[in-house]
């Protein structure tokens, strides 16, 4: 029984749904993974905000839900800086050495963050068509200067120019695209990340940081938008308000980036070692 | 949770993966080494109900495969 007491306690950890400005309680009464109760460990003037949870959890999508409704409820009345879901300790004290080794940075982003949200705006375009339309004006204007060619060797040279070529073509189309919808939403935003064609048909996946003042000119200009339907054929997805999950800058660096800046013998530079010890 | 999420936002369930397992604070692995006394647990790579991209990219991370098994 005692046992069995044990391995249970020692199955218990601290997990962490997002660092917050405050050092105070929480006011209001969320439960979090679990129905465990929510709260805020105080570090300086800022804090974590956690729940006693057991190490291992059956990982379903209700648990990856339960994290973003216990930091967008704490987004009401707090800049929150959400964790990676399932970011867990062993104890309080592990938690807050963490917050002592970050706190430089977690402070940074927050007064960076305050009264800013993050918009996600994905548009997808028929990349597949418009891949397949410069292919077809490729062979037609190939198949007008044809030139028999015996050399195996010339022309796979140029298969692999021209297909160099509708590469760049299909990307100088989908870039002329994107500024044109980029321009349009960056005059709300403070900040924002562009990530271009991820898949042939995802053309654009971006994420705008707005100012909480500006939010509904963004959203109305995110209807106007999809209305006026910029750019013609394209499907337009818009979410938000979301916590700004992708403006989290962490500049201390973690031990995958120190080691790939090491030298062959895995060396860290004198400097490196420096910056590492606080002397720099 | 239904009201906080879904009342004002056209969300899919793929925003909030892509967000809630690939996004955020992330503490890697250094702190482990960097502060002796911390016994830091980072399951979630482990366990992702995600999108492929994700899968792909998290299985470059530093943590990928899951070095610390929960004890």
């Amino acid at each position: 029984m005692q046992a069995a007491k044990r391995s249970r306690i020692s199955r218990m950890g601290i997990y962490t749904y997002a660092i917050i400005d405050s050092n105070s309680k929480i006011s209001s009464s969320i439960n979090g993974l679990g129905g465990a109760v929510v709260y805020n460990i105080p570090y300086r003037n800022i804090g974590i905000v956690v729940s006693e949870s057991e190490h291992v959890q059956d990982i379903a999508q209700e648990h990856i839900l339960k994290h973003e409704e216990v930091v967008e409820k704490l987004m009401e009345d707090f800049t929150v800086l959400p964790m990676r879901f399932h970011t867990l300790f062993n104890r309080e004290k592990d938690a807050l050495l963490m917050m002592k080794e970050y706190c430089g940075d977690f402070r940074e982003n927050l007064d960076r963050l305050r009264n800013k949200k993050e918009f996600g705006v994905r548009v997808i375009w028929p990349g597949d068509i418009k891949r397949n339309r410069i292919i077809d004006a490729y062979k037609k204007s190939n198949a007008s200067a044809a030139m028999p060619d015996s050399s195996s060797v010339k022309s796979f040279v140029k298969e692999k120019f021209e297909e160099y070529k509708i590469d760049k073509e299909f990307e100088e189309e989908a870039d002329k695209y994107i500024a044109l919808i980029d321009n349009f939403f960056s005059r709300w935003a403070c900040e924002k990340k562009i990530e271009k064609l991820k898949s042939e048909n995802l053309l654009l996946n971006a994420f705008y940081l707005v100012e909480k003042e500006k939010e509904e000119d963004f959203k109305e200009a995110f209807e106007r938008a999809r209305d006026i339907c910029i750019c013609g054929d394209l499907k337009y997805l818009f979410s938000g308000p979301w916590p700004p999950y992708n403006f989290i800058s962490l500049t201390k660096k973690t031990l995958h980036q120190r080691l790939s800046e090491a030298d062959m013998f895995g060396r860290i530079s004198p400097e490196q070692n420096l910056l590492d010890k606080g002397m720099l | 949770m239904d009201n906080v999420i879904t009342k004002s936002k056209d969300v899919t369930l793929l925003e909030i993966l892509d967000r809630v397992l690939d996004k955020g604070v992330v503490i890697s692995g250094d702190i482990v080494i960097s502060l002796a006394d911390v016994d830091l647990i980072y399951v979630g790579l482990k366990v992702l109900i995600s999108s492929v991209e994700t899968m792909e990219r998290l299985r470059g991370a530093p943590f990928a495969g899951g070095q610390e098994e929960p004890n």
